[in-house]
């Protein structure tokens, strides 16, 4: 006989009890376990996402003097550019110090042509990697193999094709299939962009290789545009990375995407957070609650064990050990539970693509949160149980 | 060594009840012998359980002295009266008091908890207390499986289970019908001629003759204050 064995055969005795504690115990833990999972994968995803979002850093030659803007981007007015970029600048991003980080890199040319007797803005692409980069480009008659659609980044546009988007195509009155000479060379509309609702609405793509030879500027640049991975890491450092790499060129980074990121995590935790506070606030007012009652049901047999000689300590070990032996499982059942929870209900949740994994290094932390919760809740009523006057707990005066 | 085992001197309790004072005991002094056996008679409030209480060191008095084998027991934190009781004491309480989710066997075993001992070495002395008892063939019953007389023997066989030098018993017949009564009485008797003291208090006039000595309380005094006034064994005052 020991005082464990005491505490296993009270909770085995006051089995309801014992369950109704476990039971506030497992759905707090259970809440806290399925919100950090859910949390964390969505952290993961939204990363994933953002860094599949088009560029996040965007680089320009050093220039001084005015700017002009492409699409939601800044770009130089090139007259004033110091050094100009050119496809040579391509590999040096690779073999730069964030050549880990790199994902896509799309370079392009910008120049404004004469189109139909109307300016317009020409942009030069290879265009794989500039529809790779920009997923959400799609044409209003799209290409079909059999019944399923066919990406636009893995067409092949001829070098006479251009590809425009809706308000260039209205300004110009043009529709797939016809012919348009571009600074007297000769053009196909390849197809028409649905509608973006952005700046780049106005733009008409072409080839890379094609715009360099129709404005004599061949290998030169204007931009580049480069998609980093960068779930986890500053995209600044990113973009000195890349300023190291081509000196006369400048990194800016977009912030917009990692704060939005930041911002969305940030309100669904605040909220996970709150809420999985709350249930952990009200497991453990069931814990007190519940082990008050307990005490008071056992004031007599408290009594008893103090007038045969148990010390205080041993009566809150006796009290703590309950604790810990139900609180233990609730919180290995409360992980289990909050992790099915996470994979099965997270992903409708909080829309997200693809399985929430199992996170078993918040095993440890779910039973600890639950055992020191529980502890914490019954210190009062084992307390209480501990210094009980012995005498009076059984009626003795 | 002294032998004397209870040494009680002028003790005063006094309790607070709805803003007014009760003394319930006003002033006694009383000494035991070791190896005697006494009973404490008296009616309902005359303060008998309070002085039990006060002599199994669960109830410091208000002012007065009590050394058991010379000990004094309220100089004593909490904690070391804790361990006091362990190692001095066996109670038995007014109905039975056993832990009900426990056997016979680990009921008996509860005093031994604490102590140092193996677990092996705790289940022989519990099984031999249960043997003194004549319980040794019912050591897995509940207690809600055996009846009156062998519940109250379970209780005296935890008492005695850490082989403490005093007894204390408080109505121990109080649950039991006459024939059982007197069965529980003889085995006190026989305990008591094993060496122990024993202490009980009782308002059965039946169970002094099991005992040596008999002191008489009535509002919260012994019934003569001069010690060799109070009644011995068969004594017809009752």
């Amino acid at each position: 006989m020991n005082l464990f064995q005491i505490a296993f055969n009270n909770i085995k005795r006051r089995k309801v009890k014992m369950v109704f504690l476990a039971l506030g115990l497992i759905v707090g833990v259970t809440t806290a376990v399925a919100f950090l999972s859910i949390i964390e994968s969505m952290t993961v995803d939204l990363g994933d996402r953002i860094d599949e979002f088009g560029a996040n850093i965007v680089i320009l030659p050093r220039s001084e003097g005015q700017e002009v803007h492409y699409g939601s981007t800044l770009i130089s007015n090139i007259s004033f550019d110091i050094e100009k970029l050119t496809l040579e600048d391509i590999p040096k991003i690779y073999e730069s110090s964030v050549a880990e980080y790199i994902n896509i890199v799309s370079p392009k040319l910008v120049g404004a042509v004469d189109i139909n007797n109307q300016k317009s803005l020409l942009v030069g692409v290879e265009t794989q990697k500039e529809f790779i980069q920009k997923p959400w480009f799609s044409l209003q008659e799209p290409l079909k193999e059999g019944n399923s659609i066919v990406d636009l980044a893995l067409m092949e546009i001829p070098d006479d094709g251009i590809i425009l988007g809706t308000s260039a195509a209205e300004a110009l009155k043009l529709k797939k299939g016809d012919e348009v000479s571009i600074n007297n060379r000769s053009f196909k509309v390849f197809g028409l962009l649905k509608k973006l609702g952005s700046e780049e609405d106005g733009l008409i793509y072409a080839n890379l290789t094609a715009v360099q030879q129709l404005l004599d500027r061949p290998g030169e640049l204007s931009m580049i545009e480069v998609s980093a991975y960068c779930n986890a890491c500053p995209v600044e450092e990113i973009a000195m990375g890349l300023e190291e790499a081509i000196p006369h060129g400048r990194g800016i980074p977009l912030r917009q995407a990692a704060l939005f990121r930041e911002e969305t995590i940030s309100q669904f935790s605040t909220f996970g957070y709150a809420l999985s506070g709350m249930v952990l606030l009200i497991a453990a007012l069931v814990v007190l609650i519940t082990m008050l009652s307990s005490v008071n049901e056992r004031t007599r047999e408290i009594g008893i064990f103090r007038a045969i000689g148990f010390r205080q300590g041993h009566i809150l070990q006796i009290i703590f050990l309950e604790v810990g032996i139900v609180s233990i499982t609730g919180g290995i059942v409360g992980f289990g539970l909050g992790s099915l929870a996470a994979k099965y209900a997270g992903p409708y949740l909080a829309q997200l693509q693809g399985d929430i994994p199992l996170r078993p290094e918040l095993l440890l932390p779910a039973v600890l949160l639950s055992t020191g919760l529980a502890i914490i809740a019954s210190a009062y009523p084992a307390l209480k149980a501990a210094r009980l006057n012995p005498a009076e707990a059984i009626r003795f005066i | 060594m002294s032998e004397i085992m209870i040494s009680i001197n002028n003790i005063i309790k006094t309790y607070r009840s709805m803003g007014d004072e009760v003394q319930a005991l006003k002033g006694v002094s009383l000494s035991i012998k070791k190896g005697e056996s006494v009973s404490v008679m008296g009616h309902s409030g005359s303060g008998k359980s309070t002085l039990l209480s006060i002599i199994g060191a669960l109830n410091p008095p208000t002012s007065g002295k009590i050394e058991i084998d010379g000990i004094d027991l309220y100089s004593l934190s909490q904690e070391k009266r804790a361990d006091f009781r362990r190692e001095y004491l066996g109670f038995v309480f007014q109905q039975f008091q056993l832990i009900p989710y426990l056997t016979a066997h680990e009921n008996v075993m509860l005093p031994l908890t604490t102590t140092r001992r193996s677990n092996k070495e705790k289940q022989e002395m519990a099984k031999e207390a249960l043997v003194r008892v004549g319980l040794g063939n019912k050591l897995n019953r509940l207690p809600n499986q055996l009846s009156g007389g062998e519940q109250e023997r379970v209780a005296i066989a935890r008492a005695i289970v850490n082989e403490p030098p005093l007894i204390l018993a408080d109505e121990p017949t109080g649950s039991l019908d006459t024939k059982t009564g007197d069965e529980i009485m003889a085995l006190f008797q026989k305990l008591n001629e094993e060496g122990l003291t024993v202490l009980m208090v009782t308002h059965n006039p039946d169970n002094v003759k099991y005992l040596s000595r008999t002191i008489m309380m009535k509002d919260g005094r012994l019934l003569n204050h001069d010690e060799q006034l109070i009644t011995t064994m068969n004594n017809t005052i009752l």
